[in-house]
């Protein structure tokens, strides 16, 4: 996708942003109207879907937290979206203050609101860019700026790989990215999984919703989840619905493959 | 018991309250925390619930903080706050173990309390995330628009300026001409302009690549805006620069500019390491801004920067309109070529070339004239270097070789053969591939002997030998056409090349000749005589014939004779017009006895 790089994005409040419709599915009031109303309509779809994404987040925090005990100090977090409850930075700024985070997106409302949090923070920032140019974020001077990447760094693509066709080479992108990556970096990954559900009309609902956004929705299974951790050793569980990645107390994984979202963790080995 | 309460005050493990609420809360909204940290959280407020209770008298802020702190903590759900209410109602008494006076009535107002503030809190924490996403929505906006700005004014940037010097390119100068000549009130200012153009610059760039051409015009447009600087400096193109001089007080302020800059272009400057000096030319228009236009003003540099070049360079040339009038007759004249053609203004003259020995006309050079309607007869010297520049000589030269072919097949044939016809052939005839068919085609045409037409061409055009006319040369020598080279003398006067090209006859500048008009002896004009001498017996060991041009009396044709020369042209012998008289003195009979 090449766009001149002044070309507005989602600015306008008339139209959803799966970044704000994300931000009212866990219960934020970061949304306007029209995502609610959006958001809604998915809802309908598929009623679970507020739970998905408190899932995934959930999933998320306790992989930062498997993170930061590993000893990782640096956060590459690629479709961060609206900063809201539990943000990458301050659960590894809790962790230890010294931790390194930078957040991209290509949403500028939420890069714009990722300003106002990080204003004051030297260890963080936030960048406007593509997932599908990695060359660009590797190459921000921001990046290039808090990240050390002769030592390990942690990518988390979470929750944005149903945003991304096939046709845009994800593959590629993660390969740019993991051959900028010092060994023991890590890779944290999920999105929307079908397996095992497929044939509900969920799926098809769930489409048509997302056509009114940006954002087409790509579902993908979880062998092919697995495959884009190419590269990568899967630490313990590998790829699973994301309640049942490490959860606090085993009742949380119940009902695990309701979550939708599937997710894992791989480290880069050498 | 009392003992037991004092110790539940103080911070402690998660008592089975604490459990059942934080199983009753977990799932109603997204917590940041480990069910550890949500439990040890819900301990705590347990303990402030507890308290607030037993509290006499009862505090109503206990219960609301309790409230407020739960939507701190991002338990912050309808549901939330439902299953909170329902928890506390059905446990935290009998879990804890309370003894309280008025226990209802207490739970009741508790109740009311955590209600009251968690709704107020979950209110604030909406109306405070809702401004904060507006003031990023506000933000993001303003931070696309001044993206939107900045490349626009890149893009205007980029399109206003030349990218190699950075200077303006043409279209900012032409913006900014036009608007200097058509502000209104400014009609009586002065503007000038500057054109200036390097010169020899293409000797830099081919000697030196273009690389350090590039380079070299990035230093003279440095070295131009530091001298001009008040000045709109633009790069229009190549090595052509522009000045614009806004408000130009009298012609002497530009002149001063132009000078400026001239100095500023010839200091030597090192450019990738070389030491180079170069010079400018350029030409200067300075008048009334109600007196001009922009396209008007920059064709009146253009001409003017010629004016300078063509006067040798390193040097400005002020616009004259008197000199800028006669060059656009000239063009005008040269435009007006063809219909003249198709109309028939063109006829011929011609100049008999007399033999020496016997003053018999051997031929006659074809020279052309145009019986202009309003102009009168022009001679070929206000019109054919035009053509030549302008290619429209081809055209005019092929009439000529026509005309003069069919006008030579009506001389009489006298005992000696009729004089041959002699037409000049301009360069760029000589470079038309379909020269030979052409000449070959008149031939068949007018059915005049190949011997009997000669061709001029000048000594500068046989210089740059190229293969081709070489070859078309040869095919027509071969043919019987005589080839002569005009003007001899004045080029390189090489006749080391003559023995390569296949022509027949020289015919010697008038320059030489004219030396021989001194008294015999003059030393000056005892050199022309040898000069002349050992050309003519070079020739003649060449097997060419020599032609004298410009003999003008009866002396110098003796001295032509006697050196051996074999004709001469010139007023001597009869000016240009009509063939027919000269024709009358073909007969050397006839020459022998009026003499
Ligand atoms: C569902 S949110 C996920 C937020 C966060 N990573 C999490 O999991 O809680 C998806 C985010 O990805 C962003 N996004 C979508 N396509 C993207 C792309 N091609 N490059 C970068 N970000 C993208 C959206 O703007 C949105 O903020």
């Amino acid at each position: 996708m090449q766009r001149p790089d002044w070309a507005p994005e989602t600015i306008d409040i008339e139209r959803p942003s799966v970044a704000r419709m994300y931000d009212y599915y866990l219960g934020g009031s970061h949304n306007f109207a029209a995502d609610r109303a959006a958001a809604r309509a998915m809802v309908e779809a598929v009623p679970e879907a507020p739970l998905m994404a408190q899932a995934n987040r959930a999933f998320l925090r306790r992989a930062v937290q498997f993170l930061a005990d590993s000893g990782i100090r640096q956060f590459l977090d690629i479709g961060s979206g609206i900063p809201t409850v539990g943000n990458v930075h301050e659960i590894a700024q809790r962790i230890d203050p010294e931790s390194r985070v930078v957040y991209v997106d290509v949403d500028p409302v939420a890069v714009a609101h990722s300003q106002e949090i990080l204003a004051g923070n030297d260890r963080a920032a936030v960048v406007q860019e593509d997932l599908r140019r990695p060359e660009a974020i590797l190459r921000h001077p921001d990046v290039l700026r808090l990240l050390d990447f002769s030592q390990p760094v942690a990518v988390m693509i979470v929750a944005v790989l149903h945003f991304i066709p096939d046709a845009d080479r994800p593959e590629d992108c993660l390969r740019t990215l993991r051959e900028a990556l010092a060994p023991g970096s890590y890779l944290v990954m999920s999105q929307a999984s079908d397996d095992g559900r497929a044939g509900t009309g969920e799926r098809a609902e769930a489409e048509r919703v997302y056509r009114r956004t940006d954002n087409q929705l790509f579902i993908r299974s979880r062998a092919e989840l697995t495959a884009l951790f190419a590269g990568f050793e899967l630490v313990d569980p590998g790829v699973v619905w994301v309640p049942q990645w490490r959860p606090d107390a085993p009742e949380q994984a119940e009902n695990a493959e309701q979550a939708v979202f599937m997710g894992g963790v791989g480290r880069l080995g050498g | 018991m009392g003992d037991e309460r004092a110790t539940a005050t103080t911070r402690s493990r998660p008592g089975a309250f604490a459990r059942a609420w934080a199983k009753a809360v977990s799932g109603t909204s997204y917590l940041p925390m480990t069910q550890a940290q949500l439990e040890a959280l819900l301990q705590r407020l347990t303990e402030r619930l507890a308290l607030a209770l037993r509290a006499d008298p009862f505090d109503l802020r206990i219960g609301q903080q309790v409230g407020a702190e739960l939507v701190q903590s991002h338990i912050a759900s309808a549901e939330g706050l439902g299953r909170t209410i329902e928890v506390i109602q059905l446990r935290l008494v009998r879990d804890l173990d309370l003894v309280v006076d008025d226990v209802e009535d207490r739970m009741a107002r508790l109740l009311a309390t955590v209600a009251t503030g968690y709704a107020r809190a979950l209110r604030d924490r909406t109306l405070d995330e809702q401004e904060a996403i507006r003031r990023a929505a506000m933000m993001a906006r303003a931070q696309a628009e001044r993206a939107l700005r900045d490349s626009e004014a890149r893009f205007r940037h980029q399109a206003t300026h030349d990218p190699l010097t950075g200077l303006p390119n043409r279209t900012l100068f032409t913006e900014r001409l036009t608007a200097a000549i058509t502000a209104p009130g400014r009609g009586a200012d002065r503007i000038g302009v500057c054109f200036l153009d390097l010169d020899r610059f293409k000797v830099v760039n081919d000697s030196l690549g273009h690389q350090v051409g590039d380079s070299l015009l990035v230093s003279v447009a440095r070295r131009l805006r530091r001298v001009l600087g008040e000045h709109l400096v633009a790069r229009l193109g190549g090595d052509e620069f522009v000045i614009l001089v806004e408000r130009a007080g009298c012609t002497e302020d530009v002149v001063k500019v132009a000078e400026a800059a001239l100095a500023a272009v010839s200091e030597p400057a090192l450019v990738d390491g070389h030491e180079l000096t170069v010079s400018a030319s350029i030409g200067i228009v300075e008048r009334q801004v109600a007196d001009t236009s922009p396209m008007e003003l920059m064709r009146a540099a253009d001409s003017t920067l010629h004016w300078a070049k063509a006067a040798g360079g390193a040097r400005w040339s002020l616009f004259d309109a008197d000199r800028n009038r006669r060059e656009l007759a000239r063009y005008a004249l040269s435009a007006a070529i063809p219909a003249a053609l198709d109309r028939g203004e063109f006829y011929l003259d011609y100049q008999p070339l007399t033999g020496l020995r016997d003053g018999r006309v051997v031929g006659m050079e074809a020279l052309v004239r145009w019986r202009h309607p309003e102009l009168g007869v022009l001679r070929p010297d206000s019109f054919i270097p035009l053509a030549e520049e302008t290619g429209l000589i081809v055209r005019l030269g092929s009439w000529v070789l026509a005309e003069a072919c069919r006008e030579a097949t009506t001389w009489a044939d006298g005992p000696a053969g009729a004089p041959f016809v002699s037409v000049n052939l301009a360069v760029r005839q000589l470079h038309r591939p379909e020269l030979v068919q052409e000449v070959q085609g008149v031939l068949r045409r007018t059915g005049l002997p190949a011997e009997r037409l000669q061709l001029e061409i000048t000594e500068s055009t046989m210089m740059s030998t190229v293969a081709e006319p070489v070859r078309a040369l040869r095919v027509l020598a071969d043919l019987g056409v005589r080839v002569a080279i005009d003007d001899f003398g004045t080029g390189y006067c090489n006749l080391a090349y003559l023995r390569d090209l296949p022509v027949s006859e020289l015919k010697v500048a008038g320059e030489f000749v004219a030396g021989l008009r001194a008294p015999a002896d003059d030393p000056g004009s005892r050199t022309d005589e040898r000069i002349l001498a050992s050309l003519v017996s070079l020739a003649h060991a060449l097997g060419l014939t020599v032609t004298a041009e410009g003999v003008e009396t009866a002396d110098q044709a003796d001295r032509l004779r006697a050196i051996g020369c074999d004709a001469g042209q010139g007023w001597h012998f009869g000016r240009p017009g009509p063939a027919a008289p000269h024709l009358d003195r073909c007969s050397p009979a006839l020459t022998d006895t009026a003499s």
